[in-house]
């Protein structure tokens, strides 16, 4: 019964979720942003729109992940014992996460700023980095991988 | 892994493949109506075509392997959080589907507003700010939005 979620407390569990989706939605965003921009880099708006979204929706949504998943840990696992892989999957990808998410954010502002060419396709690179690590968190912690 | 390990990872997966693809849509839905110029709403609303597989293959992926894990862990079909899971899918899908044919009519006239000048046109305008049009769009992912509290709340069960 404990594999679909059941008993388990409703708003951490929605938050992590919920931040987790939307985290990934904000960064295929950007990605499709990226790869457009790579075809015509002299289009701004295109620069300008990955770096809001990455500052507007992006970090926002780490921050609900992270949350939600702390609430869940200290509820569940948080009596010093040994962790499953699959929550030490999740921690590692999600603290990782958050400097891949940072160095992101500011290689796009300077994209934005100075309209560089190599600029944009890091912006992409790390962000197709970062939706692979997405998807092996999720996959881990959604097949309880142990 | 039991096989309902695996349903649930493929269910999931396609959960995210589905509300994630849905939120970059909407991103780039909002960045369509601020876009200045014809040319870049229509740049904009072309992407959205580039995420419609992944919404399409979350969308049908959380009912199939949805379905699958009732089937296989022997749950009631008749609950009633798997009943409101089944009408709030279907709704997303027709509200979805109505907010996206708004959208293709804005981006054929600012394709063609493009192609004549690019200059800021009403119409257009008023197309992109069509309370209805959009309200479609908006309650697609309100739909969405109550999938996943149902599935995790689990209301009934």
């Amino acid at each position: 019964m404990t594999l679909l979620g059941y008993s388990r407390p409703f708003w951490p569990l929605f938050l992590h979720v919920l931040g987790a989706m939307t985290l990934v939605g904000a960064m295929l965003a950007v990605f499709v942003l990226t790869i457009a921009a790579w075809k015509r880099p002299e289009v701004a708006v295109l620069r300008r729109a990955a770096f809001r979204t990455l500052l507007i929706l992006a970090i926002p949504a780490w921050i609900v992940m992270r949350v939600g998943a702390q609430l869940i840990y200290s509820k569940e696992f948080g009596s010093g014992g040994h962790d499953p892989d699959w929550v030490g999957i999740g921690f590692i990808v999600a603290d990782a996460g958050l400097l891949v998410l940072l160095v992101t954010s500011g290689v796009a502002f300077w994209w934005e700023r100075a309209g560089s060419t190599i600029a944009g396709r890091v912006v992409g690179a790390l962000t197709g980095i970062y939706l692979v690590m997405l998807a092996f968190a999720w996959l881990a912690m959604s097949g309880k991988w142990s | 892994m039991s096989t309902a390990q695996w349903l649930l990872m493929f269910h999931i997966t396609a959960a995210f493949f589905l509300v994630g693809g849905s939120i970059a849509a909407g991103v780039l839905n909002v960045l369509s109506q601020r876009a200045a110029r014809p040319s870049e709403t229509a740049l904009f609303l072309r992407l959205i075509r580039t995420v419609l597989p992944v919404i399409a293959i979350g969308s049908i992926g959380t009912l199939v392997f949805g379905l699958w894990l009732v089937h296989e862990l022997h749950f009631d079909f008749w609950s009633f959080w798997i009943l409101a899971a089944i009408v709030l899918w279907l709704l997303a899908g027709a509200l979805g589907g109505a907010g996206g044919k708004h959208q293709e009519r804005a981006r054929v006239l600012a394709e063609r507003l493009a192609a004549q000048g690019d200059t800021p046109d009403d119409e257009l305008r008023t197309i992109l700010r069509d309370p209805r049009g959009n309200a479609m769009s908006w309650l697609a992912g309100l739909a969405t939005l109550l999938l996943l509290v149902d599935m995790i709340w689990k209301p009934g069960a």
